[in-house]
């Protein structure tokens, strides 16, 4: 995960490669999971020792160790939501081969949820995780104006924005969509006392 | 809908007046993508174009965001009935249709095509458009999303206009496949995805710009572009650095504060 601060550390991994590689990252600098937090998109590997491959070039010493370890595809995911980002979902295989089209899909649902999840965990709060990202695409343009919204009426950051915007759905027992309408409508502020 | 009037004739331009505009526009998408230029601010000035040189009422470009749905990532108005118009293709209508089929999908009436699209039509109608046309986003084999263009009277697009469309969504296509990256050989996942998050960065920007200044979306959004080319800033950086807090949201303010 990466914190607001620009501190990294590894929140969990699956088994004794994945972690290894992750240390290794972190040690060196270096790797898609790297790549992936500054660019913000993204990083798909499916060949790790494709000779020659700009990708591999720019990442020798994670290389050496990935395929120490036996993998062979990284893919790494940022977990973000517009200008949060809270860290890197990171995919190894130990075959090459580019993700399928559901895998991809798959995975980029995972990293969604993974970034809820890390916000939460972060922010110590409960409540609103429900995963309602999905299938409100116009709506969900007026949940992120709303969050912006938020953010200049608290006075806070825009993940305490995003999360207090979700705080109040779920308590009002209504659609984080419809709370947002509502924001960007003006029907609805958030004042620093409601906090 | 005010532009959406079913009795206006409707091409904007025609004859040299509409050759000009034509020339003008493909002038700017060429000098933008030789430019490290910003997706966001290609695709809306893609989509705007559409109204001008199609005498179109409105446009919206949608990408398949690989989880299994359309996202809309430029509009030609921030009008909600527009947005659920777009989002509404996510079940049902044209632009589904022909991100489906890889072709272009077209309704000269669309009161005529309600059995076609029964979810569709009515909403669509009710905000005022008769006619429409979505033409793909083409890859290869694959389409990775739509240019859809809504009309509030009933004529067929022209053989011609269907071109120039067709040709916008062709920018396009290249526009998102071109963008500047963390490395060679990047994927088109990875390109896609990060059309979709600079949307995202862009709406939460508008959002605070909107508070701060005491302005609607749409003047948010004129003034972070204004701010943006007056600074030589590519929107979606400038989007970041105020959402962040690392540009004074006071100091991007529209022209006429009253709108």
């Amino acid at each position: 995960m990466v914190t607001a601060a620009g501190n990294r550390g590894v929140v969990c991994a699956t088994d004794e490669v994945s972690a290894r590689i992750e240390d290794l990252q972190f040690t060196l600098g270096e790797g898609a999971c790297v790549d992936a937090v500054q660019a913000g998109t993204p990083v798909l590997v499916g060949e790790l020792d494709e000779p020659g491959d700009i990708v591999v070039e720019r990442w020798p010493a994670f290389m050496e160790g990935a395929a120490g370890a036996g993998v062979r595809a990284v893919f790494a995911f940022p977990l973000r939501i517009g200008a949060i980002t809270v860290g890197v979902l990171d995919l190894y295989r130990d075959r090459p081969g580019d993700l399928t089209a559901g895998q991809l899909a798959t995975a980029l649902m995972a990293a969604d949820t993974a970034a809820l999840a890390l916000l939460y965990l972060g922010s110590g709060r409960r409540g609103a995780f429900a995963d309602d990202t999905h299938g409100h695409a116009a709506y969900q343009m007026q949940v992120h104006q709303a969050t912006g919204m938020v953010k200049i009426q608290l006075g806070v950051t825009i993940e305490e924005a995003f999360l207090m915007l979700r705080a109040h759905a779920f308590a009002a027992g209504r659609p984080v969509a419809e709370v947002a309408r509502d924001v960007v409508e003006r029907r609805l502020r958030f004042s620093t006392e409601d906090r | 809908m005010s532009n959406a009037d079913a009795t206006r004739s409707r091409p904007a331009a025609q004859g040299p007046g509409r050759e000009q505009a034509l020339a003008e526009t493909f002038v700017m998408l060429a000098d933008t993508l030789v430019e490290d230029y910003d997706i966001v601010d290609l695709l809306d000035r893609l989509v705007a174009a559409c109204l001008g040189l199609l005498g179109v009422s409105a446009a919206g470009l949608l990408l398949d965001d690989q989880k299994g749905n359309l996202a809309v990532v430029a509009s030609s108005s921030e009008e909600t009935r527009l947005l659920e118009i777009f989002q509404l293709q996510n079940n049902q209508g044209p632009c589904l249709d022909c991100v489906h089929t890889g072709s272009a999908v077209t309704s000269a009436d669309l009161r005529a095509d309600r059995a076609r699209w029964p979810l569709f039509v009515p909403v669509a109608v009710a905000a005022g458009f008769r006619s429409v046309a979505a033409l793909p986003l083409r890859l290869r084999d694959h389409t990775i999303g739509g240019l859809n263009l809504f009309d509030g009277h009933t004529d067929p697009v022209s053989v011609a206009d269907q071109r120039i469309a067709q040709a916008l969504a062709d920018v396009a296509t290249i526009g998102i496949l071109q963008q500047r990256s963390a490395h060679r050989g990047t994927m088109l996942a990875e390109h896609l995805q990060r059309a979709l998050n600079s949307r995202v960065i862009i709406e939460q920007a508008k959002g605070v710009l909107a508070e701060r200044n005491a302005v609607d979306m749409n003047a948010a959004f004129e003034a972070l572009r204004q701010y943006a080319r007056n600074h030589n800033l590519k929107l979606t950086e400038l989007a970041l650095a105020v959402v962040r807090g690392d540009v004074e949201p006071g100091a991007i303010v529209p022209r006429s504060p009253a709108n």
